[in-house]
């Protein structure tokens, strides 16, 4: 079966243009969502004698960045669409409190297979965070199943 | 932080080293804060009736909180000594239904000397041992 | 000499598995005295690499690794062992919808032997498809112990084997390095090529052999228990 969709799309990156601002609480109230008492992430006396010399996010804070609705209208849909498979992350520098994360985005990849569920298409979508001084920050694969 | 959480160290950790097992009762007040925290208040990681509607079993868990979960695990078991998870990996093979016990486990299963960098795998069972989410991590210790 | 070899594996070639083939012996080896697994066979997902060649990993390790693939047909999932390039000229290995029926007699005539692999698995599955669809013909084998299955396929698979008189493999069908091993299948002569494979495939002294550490007990009357 031939996937329908335009071989231009694959590498054609989309820019989210708009900065995400991380806050204190932000960071708080994931680690709590997550059991998380690490001081690295709620301590700042602890974090500044840490490895990363401040409070910094737990590594898994960075896949909770999303691309806007702008970038999926650009992704072609195979029927019933948007199912997180799995990530692929990728840890460059922490993010921390103070920090403005913006997404840059492109479709890596997209295949076809079947499974338990039945006939299932993937869309591969690369996103690179950058944090405001244009550090990236973390590149984050997600495979997203669609079900034609 | 676990107990332990002696910084693990490139020299002493050894291919077959298990991460966990760590058992614990995840329930959907965790879950709703989660979805609630970053932003994915939505009604199949909220409300039983609302996620039937989408035809799941009820509320799950969302794929994100699964990746924090098992990233936690890795984290736990490097310790503060400096070591950092560079790359983490998951695939979400069944959903992650809350209101049940689920088991984290893990085993190192390379060491590369040159570059100082482990491999974990690491999964998510049920209270049926079936491995719901599996994924592998990269850390790397201090040179 | 009999040989136990783990029938279903993906390494880091197919898209869903974190496993390098080295790792994958290593921890065999690690492992050897609950796993006593002689080889492994990579059946990565729709595709075969005609050209990979791991005589040096096999040295070094003493395990023995044969080349599979993992394909999709219109009957579920089959493991076609003893691959050659006439067949990938035949059939495309990327079709996830190819004819089951040409595959396992084709695959025979070309001297390779096609296997469906978890058929108790919905969709991808053989016992599924046998509730709408006529059974397929000359099956020899199918996978009755799959790592990868859940509650009652493994069972469902097991019927099947009752009802049609297949034979029965297992294998763990890992996608991480620590799960290789845990379900295998033992011959009762010596393998030591994909050719030997094929033949004893064929020719039905084989048992699957569950590895896997004794959980709440399955009634598993087909496979060999191994505590």
């Amino acid at each position: 079966m031939a996937l329908n969709y335009d071989p231009a799309l694959i590498g054609r990156v989309f820019e989210n243009t708009d900065p995400v601002p991380v806050s204190a609480e932000m960071v708080t109230n994931f680690c709590q969502a997550i059991g998380e008492n690490n001081p690295l992430h709620s301590d700042p006396e602890a974090a500044a004698r840490g490895p990363y010399g401040s409070l910094v996010a737990p590594p898994s804070f960075a896949v909770t960045f999303r691309n806007g609705q702008h970038f999926f209208q650009h992704v072609p849909r195979f029927g019933k669409q948007g199912f997180d498979a799995g990530k692929d992350v990728e840890f460059v520098a922490p993010i921390r409190p103070g920090d403005s994360i913006t997404l840059s985005s492109h479709v890596k990849e997209i295949y076809e297979k079947t499974g338990r569920t039945g006939s299932m298409v993937f869309v591969i979508v690369r996103s690179t965070l950058k944090n405001q001084r244009g550090e990236v920050v973390a590149h984050v694969d997600h495979r997203f199943m669609n079900r034609p | 932080m676990p107990e332990d959480n002696t910084p693990k160290d490139f020299d002493q950790i050894q291919i077959g080293d298990a991460l966990g097992p760590e058992e614990f009762f995840l329930s959907k007040d965790q879950v709703r804060a989660y979805a609630r925290t970053t932003g994915m208040w939505v009604p199949r990681f909220t409300d039983d009736e609302g996620a039937r509607k989408e035809g799941l079993p009820g509320m799950i868990t969302p794929g994100n909180m699964s990746l924090a979960i098992l990233s936690k695990l890795v984290t736990d078991w490097v310790g503060m000594g400096g070591a950092r998870m560079v790359r983490l990996g998951t695939t979400y093979r069944q959903p992650v239904i809350p209101n049940h016990t689920i088991t984290l486990q893990g085993f190192v299963t390379h060491k590369n000397a040159e570059d100082r960098t482990a491999e974990v795998d690491i999964w998510i069972e049920n209270e049926e041992a079936e491995r719901l989410v599996i994924g592998t991590a990269t850390v790397q210790f201090l040179k | 000499m009999s040989t136990i070899l783990d029938l279903h594996s993906h390494s880091e070639a197919s898209e869903d598995s974190r496993a390098p083939l080295e790792a994958y012996l290593n921890w065999l080896k690690l492992r050897r005295a609950e796993r006593p697994v002689d080889g492994i066979v990579l059946t990565e997902h729709r595709q075969f690499n005609r050209a990979a060649d791991y005589r040096a990993l096999e040295d070094r390790f003493g395990i023995l690794v044969l080349k599979a693939s993992e394909v999709e047909t219109d009957y579920g999932h089959v493991l076609v062992f003893g691959v050659t390039d006439e067949m990938t000229r035949r059939f495309d290995f990327t079709d996830v919808n190819l004819p089951a029926a040409r595959v396992i007699d084709e695959v025979a005539q070309m001297g390779g032997i096609a296997i469906p692999c978890h058929p108790g698995r919905p969709n991808v599955g053989l016992c599924e498809h046998y509730t709408r669809k006529p059974p397929l013909e000359n099956v020899v084998a199918v996978e009755v112990l799959n790592g990868g299955s859940r509650k009652g396929e493994d069972e469902r698979s097991e019927q099947l084997v009752r009802s049609f008189g297949y034979a029965a493999i297992g294998g763990s069908d890992s996608h991480l390095v620590s799960l290789i091993g845990l379900c295998a299948t033992r011959f009762a002569h010596d393998i030591r090529t994909i050719e030997d494979l094929v033949r004893e495939l064929r020719q039905g002294a084989y048992k699957p052999v569950d590895f896997r550490p004794r959980r709440n007990p399955v009634a598993q009357p087909v496979a060999e228990e191994v505590k």
